[in-house]
C-alpha cells in the first residue's frame, strides 16, 4: 500500500537482483519509496534540490539521483543501491575496502552515494586520473573529508596503489599540471 | 521534500502521450524530471497528471543526416550525447558540453529537450540552440510543427510551446567547418554564458553566430556578429568586435551576482568562446 | 601514559598508528543508524509551519482544516506552548534582569524567516506535509532590522520588547594599555572596517528526531542527531517543566555536525510536547531548506575602528577595535560567542596591549550557532587579515613579519594578555615547512612570470590556533551568576560476563572516529588489541557515563574524551590485576596484562583469561573475599577533569583553554582578472596538535576543515535581501563545494606535545578557519599594494572583481598608516 493519499500505480522493478512488485504513490519520489516502503538505508536525502547527491542509486547502469525520480518511473528498471555491494557473506567489496583502508569516510553520511557514484566511474573508465575522480564525483557532496582521501581512495581501487606514494604523485602531477 | 498529490501515465507510443496531454486538464510532460521535479517538490506548479516521455523511442536518436545536419530526440540524455559516437564525429564540441553538464547523475536523466523546453536561465542547451539557428521540430494532435529556436524560448522558464505540444527533436544544421565556443562563469551554476559559432578562414572570421544565455531569453548579439565578420581571428579583434555584447541584454540578479556584473561579464564570456571556436572548438 | 604499562613483555603501542576506523564498516555497507534509519511503533511524523516574513506579528492561525484532513493526529501551535512551557533558559540577562522570551515555538512575533510557528502531525509524512498547507497563518509583517551593527544604535528597533534593546551582551575588554602602545608605535595602521560572512557547515545530514513522551512512564525517549545533548536538557528541562531524568537522549551515527547540530534542542522540545500531546512517538526530519533558514548560521562579525601600533621592525604592540557579533533573532547558545573568541586574544602573536569593544546584537535573521572554528576563526581571521595589511601598508615580508611577532617556540607556556596559557607549539618551523610545501621561491617567481598576463597569482599565508577543552567558565565574564566552569568527559569501562572489553563514552561522535581512537587508547592500557574492545557506538544516555559537559563539539575529545577513558581503563586494569592477584596468591604488582589475560610477570605459564576474572566477580564470586566481591565491580566510570580556575570576571582574566592546536595553511591561488575568479593552484598545511593518537584520522580532520574553509571562503554564504528574505535556502544558491571546487589538500604536521593534557595530544578538529586567512590573503597579496583591501572573508567572484576594478582615491582604500613625525 502507499503512503500518501492520492493516485497509486502497481510497480515492478529489480532491486539488488531481487524481484519486486508494489503498490505505489504516484506522488512518492524513490528514495522514499526505497527508504520507506522496502526498509533500505543505503539512499540517504540531504538536501531539497538534487545537489548533494547521497540518494544516488544505479538505474539501468547508470547512477541517478533518486530524490528527482519517481518512484512510480522504477517500473521495470533494475536498480541498485549500496547494499548490493558487499559480498554474500558481508564483505566489503574493493571499492568499500580501499575507502576502509584510506580514511575516506568520516560521518558516512554521503557515502552511500559517493560509493555509488565511484562504481559507476570506475565501470566508464576504469583508469581514471585525479581529475576524472573529481569530475566523477561531483555530483555527491561531502562535508567531512575534503574530498581528499575519497579521491584517493578510488586511485588506489583503481589504480592498485595505496597509500603516500600514490597522494605524492597527485601532488607532483597537480604542481606540474599548474605551473606548466 | 514532497509532492503533492499527482496522477502518473506513461504511454508506450507518441499517439498516447499527445492524446493524453489534451485530454487531462493539468497534464504536463515528464522527461527525465531534472527539473521539474524540483519545482514538483516545492510544489511551485500546479500539475494533475505526469505524462512520462521518457522512454518514449521516437524522442531517443540521434540520427547523422549525410550533409552533416544532426537531429537530437527531445528525450535523449546529456549522457547519451555525451557518449554517442555519431554526435562526437558530427558535432563534437555540442558531444563535449554534454558531457560536462552539471554531474554525472544528472546527465544520465537529465535531457536535451527537457533542458531546452524547461528554459531555466541557467540552463545551457538554450543558447546553444540559438547560436546554432537550431530548428525545433514539435507535435501535437493537431500535426507537427517547426519553431526557429530563435523564437522558442518566449521568456523566463518559458517556451512557444502550447499546453497540448510536445517538443520531439531539435535539428541543428550542419557546421560546415565552422567550430563552437562554449564559455561561462561558473558560480554554482554559471552567472554568464556565451556560444560562439565561427567560421574562419585564411586567418579572418567568415562568419560568426554569438548567443548570450543566463538570461530569460537566450539572446544573439547581432552587433558583435556584424563587427566580427571579415575581421581578424587575433585576440585584440575578437575583443574589440565582443566589447558591446552586453548591448541590449537584461541579465537578472540573485544570490550568486548582481546584473551588473553579468552585464560585465557578457563581453569577457562572448570574447573567451569567440576565441575557443577560432582555436578549434570547445574541449570541455 | 598510554604507553603500554608492562614492563616485561614489550609491544608496540596502537597509540599513534593510523588504524582502520572501527565504524567504517558498517558505514560502508548502510548498516550505520542515524535518525531517519530508526522508527519506533505507532509513530507519526510531523511537518512545521513557519514563517515566510522576517519579521510579523501573528494575528491568527486555523489549524482546524488541517485537523479535519484524514490522516492527521494532531496539531501545536505557539500559544498551547506558551500555556505548558516557560521562556527558555538566558545566558545572560542583562543586569536589570531583563531578557528576551523565546518559548519552543514562535508566539505572537516571528523575528526570522523560518521561525516554526505550528506544527501538524500526521501518519504519513505526505499526509503531514499536505496538512500543514492547510494551516492558515495571518501575519501582519513589522519593519525589518538585518544590520548587526546598526542594530546597535539606541533609536533601532527593538525586536524584542522585553529586552529593551537589541544588545544581547556588550563588554568591554582591555589588557595591557593600548593607548600607551598606540602612543609609543613607530606606526599606526589604521583599518576602517572587516567583514567576516554568515556562512555554515551544513552537514549533509539535517536535523532529525524521533521523539516518544511515554503516557505510562512519563519517559523521554529522544532519539535525534543533536551533537550536544546535554545542553539542550539544561536549557529546556526547566522550560517544559521536566527533569533531566525524563530524557533518554539516544544516538548513533550522526550524518556530520560542525557545531551547528548543537542547535536542535528547540525543536527536541517542542517535538516531544507534540509527542505527549498525541499519545504517540514523533518523527521530525528537517529539510534542507528548513536548515538554512532556521538550523543556524556561523557568527557574523563585523570589525570596525581598528588601530594597530606597530614598531618600526614590524614588532606589532597590539590592536584596539570595535566588534559586532550578529547573533541573529534568538540567542541559541550566543551570547557565549562573545567570550570565546578571547581563547585566542593575540592569535599566534606577542600581542600584549588590547582593547576590544565588543557588541553582540539581535537582527531578524536565522539565530547564530557554534559552526566549526566558532568565535575564534572569525577572530584569528581578523588578526590575519591586520598582520598582512600591516606587511602591505609598512612595505615588510608577509613572512617575516609574521616570523617576528610570532610567539616562538622558547616562549612556551606562553600566558596571552587575558590569561590564557599557550601549551606548546613551533610556529616559525611550520610556517618554513608549509612555504616549502607550495614552493614559496617558486611561487613567487611565477607571480613575476605571469604578470600582465591577466590571470595574476597571489599567494597566501594563514596562521591559526585550534583551542580545544574550554574552561566554561569563561561564561561567567557573561553572567557572573551562571553556574558553569572547568570542562570533563565520563567513560565507563567494563569487562562484560564472559570477560569482554567494552567502553561507553559520553561522546557522540559525527565522524570523528572515537570508536576506534578511544579502543587504540584502551588497547595499550589492557594490553590487547584495539580488535577485541568493543565501544558502544553511539551515545545512549540510560546506560552511557556522561556529565554536564558531554558531547562532542569544540575541540576536545583527544583530551577529554581520551582521558575519561584512560582514567577509566586504568581502573578496570586495577580491578582485574587485584583479583587476579588474589587468584594467584600474588601481590598486584607481580601481575600484568598481555593479550586479554592477567599473568604472572615473567611466568606466561600462569595466566588467567578475563573470562577467567569475569566469572570470579559476576558468576562466582564466592571464590572471592567477600570486601572485595562486593567492591569490585568490574564497571568502572571515571570523569576526566581538566584542572581550571575561575577567571576574574572584572577583569576578562584566566586560563580559558587547555590546549592550542596549530595549523599553518599556505595557497598559491591564480586571479582571473576579467572575471574575478579565483583558482588555487596550490594548497598545503602543517598541522601540530601533539600527539597524534591516530595519524589518519588528524589528517582527516585537516582535510575537513580545510574543504569547508576553502568553500566558505570562495563560495558559500548565507545573505538576506532586504525584505530578510534568505537567498541561499537550498544548494543551488548555497554552493557547498564540490570535489572540483577544493584542490588536492597536501599535509604534513609537527607534534609538539601538550604539558598539560596528560597524553601530549591536544584537541583538534575544528581547524581555526585557516583556509579563510589564507585566500584572503592570497586575494590580497593578487591585488598588490595600494590597491583595494580584502575587507571580507567571503570573496566570490563578484567581489573580487569589484577589488580588481576598485580605483577610488587612496584616502578610501580603507587603510591607512600614521607614522611618528609624519601625519597622514
Amino acid at each position: 500500500m502507499a503512503n500518501a493519499p492520492g493516485p497509486v500505480q502497481d510497480i515492478e522493478f529489480t532491486l539488488n537482483g531481487d524481484p519486486v512488485s508494489r503498490t505505489a504513490s504516484s506522488r512518492q519520489l524513490l528514495v522514499h519509496f526505497l527508504r520507506d516502503d522496502l526498509g533500505l538505508r543505503g539512499p540517504k536525502i540531504g538536501c531539497d534540490t538534487g545537489h548533494c547527491g547521497a540518494c544516488t542509486v544505479n538505474y539501468n547502469g547508470k547512477v541517478i539521483k533518486s530524490c528527482m525520480t519517481l518512484a512510480v518511473q522504477a517500473d521495470g528498471a533494475e536498480i541498485e543501491t549500496v547494499e548490493s555491494l558487499a559480498g554474500e557473506s558481508g564483505e566489503l567489496d574493493d571499492l568499500q575496502e580501499s575507502f576502509r583502508e584510506n580514511h575516506a569516510l568520516q560521518c558516512g553520511y554521503c557515502t552511500s552515494g559517493v560509493l555509488m557514484s565511484s562504481k559507476f566511474l570506475l565501470e566508464r573508465n576504469p583508469k581514471p586520473t585525479a581529475e576524472e575522480i573529481r569530475e566523477g564525483i561531483q555530483g555527491n557532496i561531502c562535508r567531512c573529508t575534503g574530498y581528499v582521501n575519497i579521491v584517493k581512495a578510488i586511485s588506489a581501487a583503481a589504480h592498485g596503489d595505496k597509500g603516500l606514494d600514490l597522494i605524492e604523485r597527485m601532488n607532483r602531477e597537480h604542481s606540474q599540471e599548474v605551473r606548466g | 521534500m514532497l509532492l503533492a498529490a499527482v496522477d502518473y501515465y506513461r504511454p508506450d507510443t507518441l499517439d498516447e502521450a499527445l492524446e493524453a496531454l489534451v485530454s487531462t486538464e493539468g497534464a504536463r510532460p515528464l522527461a527525465g524530471g531534472q527539473s521539474l521535479v524540483s519545482i514538483l517538490k516545492l510544489r511551485a506548479a500546479s500539475v494533475e497528471l505526469l505524462v512520462d516521455i521518457s522512454r518514449l523511442e521516437d524522442l531517443r536518436t540521434i540520427e547523422v543526416a549525410d550533409d552533416g545536419a544532426v537531429r537530437i530526440g527531445a528525450g535523449v540524455t546529456y549522457d547519451e550525447m555525451a557518449t554517442s559516437p555519431d554526435l562526437h564525429q558530427s558535432y563534437a564540441s555540442l558531444s563535449n558540453i554534454a558531457a560536462h553538464t552539471v554531474d554525472a547523475q544528472v546527465r544520465n536523466r537529465g535531457t536535451f529537450g527537457g533542458n531546452l523546453c524547461h528554459n531555466d536561465p541557467i540552463n545551457n542547451f538554450p543558447p546553444v540552440a540559438v547560436a546554432l539557428d537550431a530548428v525545433m521540430h514539435v507535435t501535437s494532435k493537431n500535426g507537427d510543427r517547426d519553431i526557429a529556436a530563435g523564437d522558442f524560448f518566449t521568456g523566463y522558464f518559458a517556451n512557444a510551446l502550447s499546453p497540448d505540444e510536445l517538443l520531439t527533436g531539435v535539428t541543428l544544421p550542419a557546421l560546415d567547418g565552422r567550430s563552437i565556443g562554449y564559455q561561462e562563469v561558473e558560480i554554482g551554476e554559471a552567472a554568464a554564458r556565451a556560444v560562439a559559432v565561427v567560421a574562419t578562414s585564411n586567418g579572418n572570421i567568415e562568419s560568426a553566430n554569438v548567443a548570450l544565455g543566463c538570461l530569460p531569453i537566450p539572446m544573439r548579439a547581432p552587433g558583435v556578429e556584424a563587427a566580427l565578420a571579415g575581421a581578424p581571428t587575433t585576440a585584440e579583434a575578437v575583443a574589440e568586435a565582443t566589447a558591446s555584447a552586453a548591448d541590449g541584454i537584461e541579465p537578472l540578479t540573485d544570490a550568486d551576482a548582481s546584473a551588473d556584473y553579468r552585464l560585465a561579464m557578457a563581453s569577457v564570456v562572448a570574447k573567451r568562446a569567440v576565441m575557443e571556436a577560432i582555436e578549434g572548438g570547445h574541449h570541455g | 601514559m598510554t604507553a603500554p604499562t608492562t614492563e616485561k613483555v614489550a609491544t608496540t603501542p596502537w597509540t599513534g598508528q593510523s588504524l582502520p576506523r572501527k565504524e567504517d564498516e558498517r558505514l560502508l555497507k548502510a548498516q550505520g543508524s542515524f535518525v531517519d534509519d530508526e522508527g519506533m511503533y505507532r509513530q507519526g511524523y510531523a511537518e512545521f509551519v513557519r514563517s515566510p516574513y522576517a519579521h510579523a506579528r501573528i494575528v491568527s492561525i486555523d489549524v482546524s482544516a488541517a485537523e479535519a484532513l484524514a490522516g492527521v493526529i494532531t496539531t501545536l501551535i505557539g500559544d498551547e506552548v506558551k500555556a505548558m512551557t516557560e521562556p527558555l533558559f538566558q545566558f545572560a540577562p542583562k543586569e536589570d534582569g531583563s531578557q528576551m522570551n523565546e518559548y519552543l515555538l514562535g508566539v505572537d512575533i516571528v523575528r526570522y524567516q523560518g521561525e516554526a510557528v505550528a506544527l501538524v502531525m500526521a501518519e504519513t509524512r505526505e499526509i503531514a506535509r499536505d496538512a500543514a498547507d492547510l494551516i492558515e497563518v495571518e501575519y501582519e509583517p513589522l519593519p525589518v532590522l538585518l544590520d548587526g551593527v546598526a542594530a546597535a544604535e539606541p533609536d533601532s528597533y527593538v525586536l524584542h520588547d522585553s529586552l529593551g534593546d537589541n544588545i544581547a551582551w556588550k563588554g568591554l575588554f582591555d589588557w595591557g594599555d593600548i593607548e600607551w602602545a598606540l602612543e609609543e608605535a613607530d606606526h599606526v595602521v589604521k583599518i576602517d572596517k572587516l567583514h567576516f560572512h554568515r556562512y555554515s557547515s551544513t552537514p549533509i545530514e539535517c536535523n532529525a528526531i524521533l521523539v516518544n513522551w511515554d503516557p505510562g512512564t512519563d519517559m523521554i525517549r529522544v532519539v535525534s542527531n543533536n551533537q550536544f545533548p546535554m545542553f539542550g536538557a539544561l536549557v529546556i528541562g526547566p522550560s517544559m517543566g521536566v527533569g533531566v531524568d525524563q530524557f533518554d537522549f539516544v544516538s548513533q551515527d550522526i550524518g556530520g555536525g560542525f557545531g551547528i547540530k548543537i542547535n536542535s534542542y528547540t525543536h527536541i522540545g517542542v517535538l516531544a510536547l507534540l509527542s505527549r500531546k498525541a499519545g504517540r512517538p514523533v518523527k521530525w526530519t528537517e529539510t534542507r531548506t528548513e536548515h538554512h533558514q532556521s538550523g543556524g548560521h556561523g557568527n557574523e562579525r563585523t570589525f570596525l575602528d581598528i588601530e594597530v601600533p606597530v614598531m618600526a621592525d614590524g614588532t606589532m604592540l597590539g590592536y584596539k577595535m570595535r566588534a559586532f557579533d550578529d547573533a541573529g533573532a534568538y540567542l541559541h547558545y550566543e551570547p557565549l560567542g562573545a567570550v570565546i573568541w578571547s581563547q585566542v586574544v593575540p592569535g599566534p602573536y606577542k600581542l600584549k596591549h588590547v582593547q576590544v569593544d565588543y557588541t553582540e546584537t539581535l537582527t531578524n535573521k536565522c539565530p547564530a550557532v557554534p559552526n566549526r572554528g566558532y568565535s575564534r576563526m572569525q577572530h584569528i581571521w581578523f588578526l590575519e587579515r591586520v598582520i598582512d595589511l600591516v606587511a602591505q601598508e609598512l612595505e615588510l615580508d608577509p613572512v617575516e613579519v609574521r616570523k617576528l611577532n610570532y610567539i616562538q617556540p622558547e616562549d612556551y607556556p606562553y600566558t596571552t594578555p587575558n590569561g590564557c596559557v599557550y601549551d606548546s607549539g613551533d610556529l616559525p618551523t611550520a610556517l618554513d615547512m608549509v612555504l616549502e610545501m607550495i614552493d614559496y621561491e617558486g611561487a613567487k617567481q611565477l607571480k613575476e612570470e605571469r604578470a600582465g598576463s591577466g590571470k595574476r597569482i597571489g599567494i597566501g599565508i594563514g596562521t591559526t590556533l585550534d583551542s580545544g577543552t574550554n574552561n566554561f567558565g569563561q561564561s561567567r565574564i557573561l553572567n557572573p551568576e551562571l553556574p558553569f566552569s572547568g570542562n570533563g568527559e565520563a567513560c565507563t569501562a567494563l569487562l562484560d560476563l564472559y570477560g569482554e572489553v567494552m567502553l561507553k563514552l559520553g561522546t557522540n561522535p559525527q565522524g570523528q572516529g572515537h570508536e576506534t581512537t578511544g579502543s587504540q587508547v584502551a588497547a595499550d592500557i589492557l594490553g590487547m588489541s584495539p580488535e577485541n574492545i568493543r565501544v558502544w557506538a553511539g551515545f545512549d544516555k540510560s546506560h552511557s557515563a556522561y556529565i554536564g559537559f558531554s558531547g562532542t563539539y569544540a575541540s576536545q575529545f583527544a583530551v577529554t574524551g581520551i582521558n575519561a577513558i584512560i582514567g577509566a581503563v586504568e581502573k578496570l586494569k586495577a580491578e582485574i590485576i587485584e583479583v587476579a592477584a588474589h587468584a594467584f596468591g600474588a601481590e598486584q604488582d607481580q601481575v600484568e596484562l598481555v593479550d586479554g589475560e592477567a599473568r604472572i610477570i615473567g611466568n606466561p605459564e600462569a595466566a588467567i583469561p578475563f573470562i577467567g576474572i569475569a566469572n570470579m566477580v559476576f558468576a562466582n564470586n564466592s571464590t572471592l573475599p567477600h570486601e572485595m566481591a562486593e567492591r569490585v565491580s568490574l564497571t568502572c566510570r571515571h570523569v576526566y577533569v581538566p584542572k581550571f580556575e575561575l577567571p576574574d570576571v572584572e577583569k576578562k582574566y584566566g586560563n580559558l583553554t587547555l590546549t592550542y592546536s596549530s595549523q599553518t595553511h599556505a595557497a598559491v591561488v591564480e586571479v582571473d582578472e576579467e572575471t574575478g575568479k579565483v583558482q588555487i593552484l596550490d594548497y598545503a598545511v602543517v598541522d601540530d596538535c601533539g600527539k597524534r593518537i591516530n595519524p589518519m584520522v588528524v589528517d582527516g580532520q585537516v582535510h575537513g576543515a580545510t574543504g569547508l574553509g576553502i568553500g566558505a571562503a570562495l563560495r558559500e554564504a548565507f545573505e538576506y535581501d532586504e525584505d530578510g528574505q534568505l537567498l541561499n535556502s537550498n544548494f543551488l544558491f548555497y554552493h557547498a563545494a564540490t570535489a572540483t571546487d577544493v584542490p588536492n589538500i597536501k599535509t604534513d604536521h609537527i607534534e609538539s606535545p601538550s604539558p598539560f593534557s596528560g597524553t601530549g595530544a591536544k584537541g583538534m578538529g575544528e581547524g581555526g578557519g585557516a583556509p579563510l586567512h589564507t585566500i584572503s590573503s592570497a586575494i590580497q597579496d593578487a591585488l598588490g599594494p595600494g590597491k583595494a583591501i580584502v575587507s571580507d572573508s567571503h570573496n566570490p567572484p563578484e567581489r573580487v572583481w569589484r577589488l580588481l576594478n576598485w580605483d577610488g582615491p587612496a584616502d578610501e582604500r580603507g587603510v591607512s598608516v600614521a607614522s611618528k613625525g609624519t601625519t597622514s
